[in-house]
């Protein structure tokens, strides 16, 4: 099963619901599933009308404490139920429970599969209604043995957990197109000298900047609406040893330089020590994301969902340059921005990513 | 190697053992000089040894099978024939309450080796008293043997078993294989008990038949070859003892078994099979277990009818294909 | 008929063994040391002393459920009897088989069936395995009135007639069959009359006098060791006790009782012996403490034996 339809709806917005509760009949591939309240309280946002199509892990409603408040735009766009309120009804875990109950697979077809610790719902049965037969296990030993072994299997689990399924809800819902642009950080690198600021408190403030004048990227897409934020919060990548985390500097818009350098110098701190609180986590519009410093000049970051555009920062390089008929060198860097297709158009992108090109050519302006 | 009728087998045996051993006799109603069996199994038998030792004795088989008993436990050898596999219910009392538990209740102090003969099975329109195949009644008896031949072969050879076993044997014989010829030596053999034979060897699939469904069987087999399905034939050949491991080798090698036996469904034969596999193979079945048998109603009378109930090569092509998949 | 004194002295002996093995068992029974049930004899010890003293070791007998006296009289150990009644490794059948099961192979006792009627035809086919051997010896069949409307007496009894087995088949009236009388089931007096249908002979004697019971059996069985074919006996008696276990028998008239009590044939026989001066009462009396002796010891031999192992319960279902 790969999605599902909401084909009713046993609550409406604003009732109480119990854990345990049927909540909503979802219609897989093959039969009818009742999706449980996964937990007691209110229903505040049902996100999956009925007779829409949800993909499996996709949410199908909100349910919060009772005196528990949600920015309005964000409830609306809440990606995945860990992050998003209390919790969220998810059809994914019931069905994959009825899968895990019902494989129908052969006892020689189970022998066999042990026999090769083979997991046996990776295997499409042959058999009279889909059960898994000796030989379907047997071809995909075969297969295993010109596969890579595995060395060491790593459950997929918390910030790796959400990050697989934040990157797939974003592949798979928009269509993503990236661009790149060349900007001269000479002037912005004298700045850094003299202001005392890094190139990413730069970057956030010339994104903050450029996101006031072209709102259409500070945006989200829901079914058929564009959604503007009226909150400019940039998101900035951080590797930790945990994984990839994204704290917020929250309307970045507002703030100045300075101001931006010492936030974003705090949240990086407790996020080395993993001391972010969710405020510090969510509620971010718009994500930067840098890995010049690995060497990489240019690549394709996927959207933060339910973010419209995400901007990838290259590493800053020495490069000869021609200014005014003379062969200079300056200081490069290559911005990629990737954003959905749905919302904006190339060009509109374009003109998003010459803004922030300008804004950081010409530094100045940063500490206006 | 010479090729004689399965009739002619048996009563090659039951003369050999006849000289051989002066305790050995045949009693039963008309085996004797007039009639010679009703399946003249014992034709020219008392011409040869007289009438003392292959007796004709009045309708009464309950007597028959306590006469034989009786005669048994002092020291000889009874064959007894019951005319038609059906009439056993008559002498039901005699086989299940004293043969077969004379030894055990008596603490082992009784010997009780009797053969009881039988001719069982349906297709030849003499309707539900005389086309019945019982052998599961007597398998749920313990203290009884239970020999099933197929083929000339086996028929002689496990009734030289039979009768110098010294457990009481229910031999049974089917009507529709009295004229079939097979390959029988001229030399002396005897067939173990609980030891079954591999009719045919194939890897797609077991196929496990008793008695006249043996080649049922096979021909259901040749017909599936040309499908490409490759069918392994297991005749058990002696239902108690049973050769279990026969059976979950070959499905070990196959994964898959159609038990096709000439007895009633539900509680028949082949759900005794399919317990021992599903008990001690359950690993290596790759296709649930399939029973080719007859449905649960006595056996009619009217050709349709009869042809309707036996499982033949199309019911057991049928079920094979619904297991190879 | 002349029997010497000697013989008569060793079948009140036998007679007395019964009836004291039977009074031990019941007694056991009472104290609940007997699994499961028990059918006495006591009462119907003329029967089987009577007929088994015309027998030799190597001649054959069957029997029934309630078979105790069949088989002491055929020369069963009482020890061994007593061991199998209370389920014990000693017993005759290794606690397999039990009261109603009782067999002495070694004395020629075929068996106890709990089957009514089940051992007639065993009993001729035993006689076909003597003709066919060709030896000398008989068969004696014993079986209830309750058990002649079996088809196996029919059967088997025409049977041990059409190829003149030597079998003699004693029938024990003993009037009741559980607690059906007699009278209800059978519109014949006498068993014996049954005969006439098999064409072979039919006697009728006081199964209460050993005496008589021993000279219509030395006849029959004389009859089938000469090759001359069976004889339908019958041999009225009663039993004391009731059908099984507790069985008060209030379906017998308190009349009847008390007239066959007063027939009671081990009390019968020590008055003719003494009267005849086989015996002296002293010396009757001395046999009986004997007898006794011989049943308390039996009964300690069998107490003191040690039940069968579970497991043993696996064997012995086939050779």
């Amino acid at each position: 099963m790969k999605e599902g339809t909401v084909v009713q709806w046993f609550k409406k917005e604003g009732d109480m619901v119990e854990k345990g509760e049927p909540l909503v009949e979802v219609l897989s591939e093959k039969a009818t599933y009742e999706v449980e309240a996964p937990a007691s309280g209110v229903l505040r946002k049902i996100l999956a009308e009925e007779g829409t199509d949800v993909p499996v892990a996709g949410t199908l409603a909100i349910i919060t404490a009772l005196d528990e408040e949600l920015p309005e735009i964000e409830v609306a766009v809440a990606p995945p139920a860990v992050e998003a309120g209390k919790a969220v009804a998810v059809p994914e875990r019931k069905v994959e429970e009825r899968v895990e109950r019902r494989i129908i697979a052969s006892p020689a077809a189970k022998r066999l599969a042990g026999e090769h610790g083979i997991d046996l719902t990776q295997i499409r049965g042959s058999g009279p209604g889909g059960r898994i037969v000796e030989e379907d296990v047997r071809r995909l030993i075969e297969e295993l043995k010109i596969m890579p072994r595995v060395r060491e299997v790593i459950p997929l689990t918390g910030i790796r957990k959400t990050a697989a399924e934040r990157v797939s809800l974003s592949a798979r819902t928009a269509p993503q197109s990236t661009i790149t642009m060349e900007v001269d950080m000479s002037n912005a690198a004298e700045l850094r000298g003299r202001v005392n600021v890094s190139y990413t408190d730069m970057l956030v403030k010339a994104v903050a900047k450029a996101l006031t004048e072209h709102p259409i990227i500070n945006s989200t897409l829901e079914k058929e609406q564009i959604k503007i934020f009226a909150n400019v919060n940039i998101g900035v990548a951080v590797a930790t040893e945990m994984g990839l985390i994204v704290p917020v500097v929250r309307n970045a818009n507002e703030k100045s330089l300075t101001k931006i350098s010492s936030t974003l110098k705090g949240l990086v701190e407790k996020a080395k020590q993993s001391r972010l609180t969710k405020e510090e986590l969510t509620g971010g519009t718009f994500t930067i994301t840098n890995l010049g410093m690995y060497g990489v000049d240019v690549f394709t970051p996927i959207i933060n969902p339910p973010q419209t555009a995400i901007l990838g920062v290259g590493r800053v390089a020495e490069k000869p340059m021609v200014v005014e008929e003379q062969m200079v060198v300056r200081s490069i860097i290559q911005l990629s921005l990737t954003f959905d297709h749905r919302v904006v158009d190339g060009a509109q992108a374009a003109e998003f990513l010459q803004k922030v090109k300008q804004n950081l050519e010409s530094p100045e302006t940063l500490l206006a | 190697m010479r090729r004689i009728t399965y009739r002619d087998a048996l009563r090659e045996a039951l003369r050999e053992e006849m000289l051989r051993d002066k305790t050995v006799f045949l009693l039963g109603e008309d085996v004797g000089r007039y009639w010679n069996g009703a399946f003249k199994v014992t034709k020219g038998l008392a011409e040869e040894f007289g009438d003392e030792r292959v007796r004709d004795t009045p309708i009464s088989e309950s007597a028959i099978i306590g006469v034989a008993a009786g005669a048994a436990i002092t020291g000889m050898r009874p064959i007894a024939e019951i005319m038609f596999g059906d009439l056993s219910a008559l002498a039901m009392d005699q086989i299940a309450n004293q043969v077969a538990k004379m030894r055990y209740m008596f603490g082992g102090q009784a010997k009780v080796p009797v053969v009881i003969r039988m001719p069982f099975g349906a297709g030849v329109n003499i309707a539900s008293h005389h086309s019945q195949s019982l052998e599961a009644w007597f398998m749920h008896v313990p203290g009884l043997k239970i020999a099933m031949p197929s083929t000339p072969y086996d028929a002689k050879g496990l009734l030289k078993t039979a009768i110098r076993d010294d457990d009481p044997v229910m031999f049974f014989e089917h009507k529709l294989l009295y004229p079939v010829e097979g390959e029988v030596p001229e030399e002396e053999y005897t067939i173990p008990f609980g030891v079954a034979d591999i009719k045919r060897e194939g890897k797609d699939v077991t196929i496990v038949a008793t008695l006249y469904m043996v080649h049922k069987a096979l021909s259901a087999a040749e017909m599936l070859t040309k499908e490409g399905i490759d069918v392994e034939v297991v005749d058990p050949r002696t239902l108690v003892p049973l050769d279990k491991q026969a059976i979950v080798d070959s499905v070990k090698k196959t994964g898959r078994i159609a038990i096709v036996t000439e007895n009633c469904k539900t509680a028949g034969v082949s759900a005794e099979i399919a317990a021992v596999v599903a008990e001690e193979a359950l690993d290596y079945l790759d296709a649930p277990i399939k029973r080719v048998a007859e449905p649960d109603t006595p056996i009619p009378f009217s050709p349709p009818l009869e042809q309707f109930v036996i499982p033949n090569e199309k019911s057991i092509v049928k079920a094979v294909k619904e297991i190879v998949y | 008929m002349k029997l010497k004194k000697e013989k008569m002295i060793e079948m009140y002996r036998k007679m007395l063994e019964i009836r004291h093995f039977e009074e031990k068992a019941f007694e056991l029974y009472g104290q609940n040391l007997v699994p499961g049930t028990l059918h006495l004899y006591a009462g119907q010890e003329a029967v089987a002393v009577g007929v088994c003293s015309n027998l030799r070791r190597d001649d054959y007998i069957t029997s029934t459920h309630r078979g105790h006296g069949h088989c002491i009289a055929k020369g069963a150990q009482l020890e061994r009897t007593m061991a199998e009644i209370l389920g014990k490794k000693t017993g005759y059948c290794k606690g397999k088989g039990g009261s109603m099961h009782i067999a002495d192979f070694s004395v020629g006792m075929l068996g106890a069936t709990a089957v009514v009627g089940a051992g007639i035809p065993i009993a001729s086919g035993a006689g076909l395995s003597i003709k066919l051997r060709g030896t000398d010896q008989v068969v004696a069949c014993f079986f209830g009135e309750g058990a002649s409307n079996q088809g196996t007496f029919h059967e088997g009894i025409n049977m041990a007639a059409i190829w003149t087995l030597p079998v003699v088949f004693v029938c024990e009236n003993n009037l009741y069959a559980m607690g059906t009388r007699q009278s209800r089931v059978m519109l014949i007096e006498n068993v014996a009359d049954r005969a006439v249908a098999y064409g072979i002979p039919g006697v009728s004697v006081d199964g209460n006098d050993v005496l008589a019971v021993c000279e219509a059996a030395r006849e029959a069985i004389k009859r089938a060791r000469e090759g001359k074919g069976p004889t339908l006996m019958e041999c009225k008696t009663y039993r004391h006790k009731g059908h099984s276990r507790f069985d008060p028998a209030t379906y017998r008239p308190k009349e009847e009782v008390e007239e066959w009590l007063k027939k009671d044939p081990v009390l019968r026989f020590k008055a003719k012996l003494v009267e005849t001066e086989v015996l002296t009462e002293k010396e009757a009396d001395k046999i009986e403490q004997d007898v006794i002796a011989a049943a308390e010891k039996a009964t300690k031999f069998a107490m003191d034996s040690p039940y069968p192992e579970p497991e043993e319960a696996l064997e012995e279902v086939y050779a």
